[in-house]
């Protein structure tokens, strides 16, 4: 699992490759934290290279969707492959989340 | 101030075991009648008079427990955690009842008395009822049926129960160390089960969205599960091998859908329930009743089928 993070302004880019499993969800985790800040009011997830989530991933996806719940700020995941989008689906998670298929079809 | 001792301390440690319970499996409704289960019991022993000194306690350790043992046959408790705080709080309700029947009739007892009572016997009462609750739900999660954890449970506790009253040592020191191991045993067990909790969150959940991705894409003859379903042709009728098939597709949606409100609870979101869900358990409930014992058990391969199933269920309303 690899996480980059690109901040422009209030809004943040983070980019997941690799998988996000039981065995890495806790670095996934920090590395999230430490990449948002006060002042981000905005996260975008870029999940095209993220090719395995487990529950402990999508636990991990729920704390970040709580934290920027009580901030005031967003959320937004975009371009899941379809293995990963049909985990959302089937589990109910896409009501949860704002997934888009691409970057270019978030609504700022 | 009397009161304070008497039946403060046990509510307060109720909120601390409510507060350990990170996955939030404990329904306050659930928790509130079970506190309320104690206190009834305890009116009705009182109003009896039961007093013998062996015969009351194995009395109070049976009516306490009656509860989370429904609760826990019913399915309403699945896990280690909610079972020992559900018991935990009948016997909490049930020694402040006890203790505000004391006060009254006792009002010229020294406020030692209160303390021993607020902190030592009211955790005796809570923590008796816990062990029951949590060794009844280790047997079954050995998946033994019989009456074989609940009657060790009942003895142990009852032996627990007659010494803590006979006080063969300073009653101070004995409050002291029923409350520090009671708190050093319940931290030790919740973290155990929240591990065990998690390992079958993790294992589960993956494997299970796994096969129905591949049954939605009715590629499931591919898989090994699907050879298997395949090869019972030769033993059940086709509309039985259907009933199997929807039995799994339908629980595999639903207990997903559970673990995914057991996490959202987790992380106090509100849980998800989907239109439709009152008819698919429904649904559920008849396949499972038309593929019956047999169905039950050829399915045991494909679908771990424990006493949890029925529980998690109980997240999707």
């Amino acid at each position: 699992m690899k996480l980059t993070a690109e901040k422009n302004g209030s809004e943040v880019l983070l980019k997941i490759e690799g998988r996000v499993d039981t065995t890495n969800y806790g670095e996934f985790e920090s590395s999230v934290n430490n990449a948002i800040t006060d002042e981000i009011k905005t996260i975008l997830m870029d999940c095209s290279e993220m090719n395995y989530i487990s529950s402990s991933g999508l636990r991990v996806f729920l704390v970040i969707q709580k934290k920027m719940m009580a901030s005031g700020g967003k959320f937004k995941l975009f371009g899941m492959q379809n293995s990963i989008k049909e985990i959302f689906d089937i589990s109910g998670f896409s009501k949860i989340f704002e997934i888009y298929p691409d970057q270019a079809s978030i609504v700022k | 101030m009397e009161i304070l001792f008497s039946v403060i301390p046990v509510l307060v440690f109720l909120v601390f075991l409510f507060l350990l319970d990170s996955f939030k499996l404990v329904f306050k409704g659930v928790l509130f009648a079970s506190l309320s289960w104690g206190v009834l019991m305890a009116t009705l022993l009182y109003l009896l008079n039961v007093s013998h000194p062996v015969f009351a306690p194995v009395a109070e350790e049976l009516l306490k427990s009656v509860f989370v043992l429904y609760l826990i046959r019913r399915g309403k408790a699945g896990f280690i955690i909610d079972a020992a705080i559900y018991g935990f709080a009948s016997g909490a309700g049930f020694a402040l009842a006890e203790n505000l029947f004391y006060l009254n009739a006792i009002p010229e007892a020294s406020i030692l008395t209160w303390i021993v009572r607020g902190f030592g016997t009211a955790f005796m009462h809570g923590g008796c009822t816990a062990i029951v609750a949590m060794l009844v739900v280790f047997g079954k999660s050995l998946d033994q049926k019989g009456l074989l954890f609940p009657i060790l449970a009942f003895i142990s506790v009852s032996i627990i129960h007659y010494t803590f009253n006979l006080f063969y040592i300073n009653p101070v020191m004995q409050t002291l160390g029923i409350v520090v191991l009671l708190a050093a045993l319940f931290i030790l067990i919740f973290r155990y089960s929240e591990q065990r909790l998690h390992n079958w969150l993790e294992v589960e959940f993956s494997s299970e969205v796994a096969m129905l991705n591949m049954m939605n894409r009715g590629e499931m003859l591919s898989t090994r599960a699907g050879k298997y379903l395949d090869s019972l042709k030769t033993s059940f009728p086709p509309e039985s091998i259907l009933d199997l098939y929807c039995y799994i597709q339908l629980y595999l949606e639903l207990s997903i859908k559970a673990k995914r409100n057991l996490m959202l609870r987790e992380n106090d979101f509100p849980v998800v329930v989907e239109d439709d869900i009152d008819l698919k358990l429904a649904e559920l409930k008849a396949l499972k009743k038309r593929i019956g014992k047999v169905g039950e058990i050829t399915l045991m391969p494909l679908l771990s089928m424990n006493y949890r199933d029925l529980w998690k269920l109980n997240l999707l309303k």
